[in-house]
């Protein structure tokens, strides 16, 4: 689903938007002060809500689990603090320790949710275009799995789908039977796949692969739109870093780069 | 001095005593579009792969090929990739890259070129193509059409003076087979490279081609121009077998006529030559069986999509089949043609209408028995059903779960494999035959279940004609025996000849459903050869037989 939030972050060379995110969840991970871990969290809950929120909907079934489990796991093990809020075999529940792990969980979920966040923004393209310039045989290897992956599913559709027209349908049956249908289309699928392979191998070496000094193609390019938006982010991430160095109390500075991401976006 | 020159080439494949490939001698100019052709094993793709030496089979090789004024072997591995172009017949195994651009990039990476470099020519291929809309496409949503034209750009990409072309539309269905032969005639008369095609289809090529080459058993049986190559092989009776793939206007005239000089290759001069030569008139259909035959299978007013967020696959889709008859559903690829057939078997659940079977509601059989004993589906890939190491034992796999006696069991195997002409390849690999056997082997595990209603998918893919007329018998002989056929294709000339009905599946449903003939007479552009040529002259025809029967009947034509 493109939205026009997703729009937003893919017209953006990938090393900011990389950087950006990764930065973020770094930052909330070492951050203690429970009001910017709740600044950090309604912010990233935010921004998935814009970029998909159906599927971050669905998605909180899972997260939300987590959330409380992360939360009363610190109380259940650690019983230091004053207010003792009630006794399980002669050990306290304290409020502190309660509050620590509701803290801890909020960190946890903020966490997951910028990651959640890059990951819905962040193409294999892209992903294949920051680690290629590491190692070019790296992206070319990455992009042709990506092929495999596609291409291995949709024949693995059509054998299950033929052997269940030839009465040897996988999903019926006692456990054996289903086994054996399983395993008859696992080898029927590696036989395919071995065969292709060869077909592949001759196409790739048909247009010269294995040739000496292989360049790596680069799509994205750096341009002027991608410096306006890299320095205040620059700007304010050194600014964060230096108060956190001087540990003195940062507020602003998280949310002011998602705000301010967006009035670029807006003007 | 020729451009392309084999001089004596024989070339023998591992372990087998006659050659694949016997004195070729061969001249091709610069610039010149050649088809290769002939019937299926006759060695084409081993004479095309002979000029790629990258992708060239092991064997005996004798003769030299000189390229460009020097020896083959001696060109260079980076001239060898960039001047000779090569695309296969199989679109998916081509493409190696996840994305069309990575795909039409990559040639272009293996040469080492600076990225400005390789960015000028992608965007200069991809727009001659029209690719620039969905460039940034992952390549396994593209349809089968724009998968092959992908192909060719990204060979294009690499600028090469020759292209080699090793049967390009066989998996594409005649609309994108015909644009893509367009486009390849666009690029030789643009740049004015040398294109060498192998092609089953042989109407539109017959005259676009400057020379044609025919293959039998591998020697030169003609080189020349087309008309040229008619002529000889016509006078000559070259390979009888073979000339049923020539265009249907050459057919009819040398059906009807001894000799002629001009032989019409196109529709339009067909259509010119039969208003000169035949009376206008009308064919009347002979009369469909009036008897009631029994509802074999019955699909009523069913939905269907792969899941709630997409669009309806089938839309209020009805359709009977009777017993008896042979039934070929046609529509153009990614239709949905394959999905109404597997809603029709119950492969996939209908939302909403009814699938009976021979009366019953499809619930009320016994799932394990309905594929064995009702229902066979011969798949579009027969790959995809080939789970043994030879031709006997993927035999034998469909029997073990049989309760007959052993004795028996082989009796089956080898009354079955007998009818379809396959008992000599009981010892081979499936994976090593060709596309035709392969398709007679995955027919044979079907029918060996002895199913009343037997589906087949695209069963034409890459045929040549003589292929099909076998199969045609085949499928006749089953028709008679009281099966049920039902056939999914595009394959518009096969249907008219050898169906009893057909329907067009459009946008989800039925848009039309006649016996054959009135079927393809209503239609003006999804439909033969013969009734482009004939419309409006003589009513009626929509085969070559039932032409060359009028034609005789009408002006005593004596057969040649």
């Amino acid at each position: 689903m493109q939205t026009t939030t997703t729009m937003f972050f893919s017209k953006m060379h990938p090393f900011i938007v990389f950087t950006y995110f990764v930065s973020l969840t770094i930052l909330t991970m070492f951050t203690k002060h429970p009001l910017l871990l709740l600044l950090s969290l309604i912010s990233s809950v935010v921004l998935n809500c814009l970029l998909d929120w159906r599927s971050f909907v669905k998605s909180l079934k899972w997260f939300i689990p987590i959330g409380i489990v992360t939360a009363l796991v610190n109380p259940l093990i650690s019983h230091d603090g004053e207010t003792p809020l009630l006794y399980v075999n002669h050990q306290a529940i304290t409020l502190e320790a309660l509050a620590y792990g509701i803290n801890m969980s909020v960190l946890f979920l903020a966490m997951f949710f910028w990651l959640n966040a890059l990951s819905k923004i962040m193409t294999t393209d892209q992903f294949i275009y920051l680690f290629g310039n590491v190692s070019p045989k790296l992206a070319l290897l990455l992009s042709i799995t990506m092929r495999l992956i596609q291409l291995l599913n949709y024949q693995l559709q059509q054998i299950v789908s033929a052997q269940k027209a030839i009465g040897l349908d996988p999903s019926t049956g006692n456990v054996i039977q289903r086994l054996k249908a399983a395993m008859r289309i696992l080898s029927i699928l590696i036989t395919w796949a071995l065969e292709n392979a060869m077909e592949s191998s001759h196409s790739m070496k048909a247009r010269g692969f294995g040739l000496k000094g292989r360049t790596t193609f680069a799509i994205y390019r750096w341009s002027k739109r991608d410096t306006k938006y890299a320095l205040p982010f620059l700007f304010f991430l050194i600014v964060q870093l230096v108060f956190i160095w001087s540990k003195q109390d940062v507020f602003i500075f998280i949310r002011h780069l998602l705000k301010c991401h967006f009035l670029f976006y807006l003007s | 001095m020729a451009f392309i020159e084999f001089k004596d080439v024989r070339f023998t494949y591992p372990k087998k005593i006659d050659p694949a490939l016997n004195e070729i001698n061969l001249q091709i100019e610069r610039g010149e579009f050649v088809v290769l052709c002939g019937l299926s094993g006759c060695g084409k793709t081993t004479l095309l792969k002979q000029l790629k030496q990258e992708i060239a089979p092991f064997g005996e090789k004798e003769g030299s090929i000189v390229f460009d004024g020097q020896p083959l072997h001696t060109l260079s591995e980076r001239d060898q990739a960039t001047r000779i172009g090569y695309v296969m017949q199989n679109p998916d195994q081509q493409l190696v890259t996840d994305k069309v651009w990575h795909e039409l990039a990559f040639g272009l990476e293996n040469l080492g070129m600076p990225t400005n470099e390789i960015r000028r020519r992608v965007a200069e291929m991809a727009h001659y193509f029209g690719i620039q809309n969905w460039f940034h496409d992952d390549t396994a949503t593209l349809s089968g059409g724009q998968k092959q034209l992908v192909n060719l750009a990204s060979v294009m990409v690499m600028q090469p003076d020759v292209l080699l072309l090793d049967e390009p539309t066989s998996q594409l269905d005649p609309i994108a087979a015909v644009e893509f032969i367009r486009t390849v005639h666009q690029l030789q008369r643009e740049l004015g490279i040398t294109v060498i095609m192998i092609e089953h289809r042989l109407e539109e090529l017959f005259s676009i081609a400057n020379r044609i080459i025919v293959l039998h058993e591998g020697q030169v049986v003609a080189n020349d121009t087309p008309r040229a190559v008619i002529r000889k092989m016509k006078t000559e009776q070259l390979v009888p077998a073979f000339q049923l793939s020539f265009p249907a206007s050459v057919q009819l005239q040398y059906t009807l006529q001894k000799a002629v000089a001009d032989v019409a290759l196109t529709i339009q001069q067909g259509q010119e030559w039969i208003r000169h030569e035949l009376p206008k008139g009308e064919i009347l259909e002979n009369p469909t069986r009036t008897e009631k035959r029994p509802i074999a299978l019955e699909i009523r007013n069913s939905h269907f999509s792969y899941s709630m967020h997409e669009q309806d696959v089938l839309r209020d889709f009805s359709l009977q089949l009777y017993e008896g008859e042979i039934f070929t559903l046609l529509g153009g690829n990614g239709s949905g043609k394959t999905t109404a057939m597997k809603v029709m078997t119950g492969l996939l659940k209908s939302r909403g209408g009814t699938v009976s079977l021979y009366g019953k509601p499809f619930k009320k059989y016994e799932k394990s028995k309905v594929y064995r004993e009702w229902i066979g589906i011969c798949p579009q890939n027969p790959q995809t059903i080939f789970t043994a190491k030879t031709v006997l034992l993927e035999l034998q796999d469909v029997t073990s779960v049989w309760t007959m006696s052993e004795e028996e069991k082989r009796q089956k195997e080898r009354a079955i494999a007998a009818q379809l002409k396959i008992t000599h390849l009981f010892e081979q690999h499936p994976y090593d035959l060709s596309g035709g056997e392969q398709q007679k082997v995955a027919l044979a595990k079907v029918l060996l279940n002895n199913p009343s209603i037997i589906c087949l998918d695209e069963p034409t893919k890459g045929m040549d004609f003589d292929s099909k007329q076998q199969l045609a018998t085949f499928l006749t002989q089953l028709k008679q025996q009281g099966k049920t056929i039902f056939i999914v294709t595009h394959d518009l000339e096969f249907s008219a000849l050898y169906a009893d009905r057909a329907a067009l599946f459009f946008d989800g449903e039925i848009v039309s459903c006649a016996p054959t003939n009135s079927f393809f007479t209503g239609n003006h552009f999804y439909t033969t050869a013969v009734h482009r040529m004939t419309r409006q002259w003589i009513q009626g025809a929509t085969t070559l037989p039932q032409l060359i029967h009028y034609a005789k009947k009408e002006c005593a034509y004596v057969e040649a």
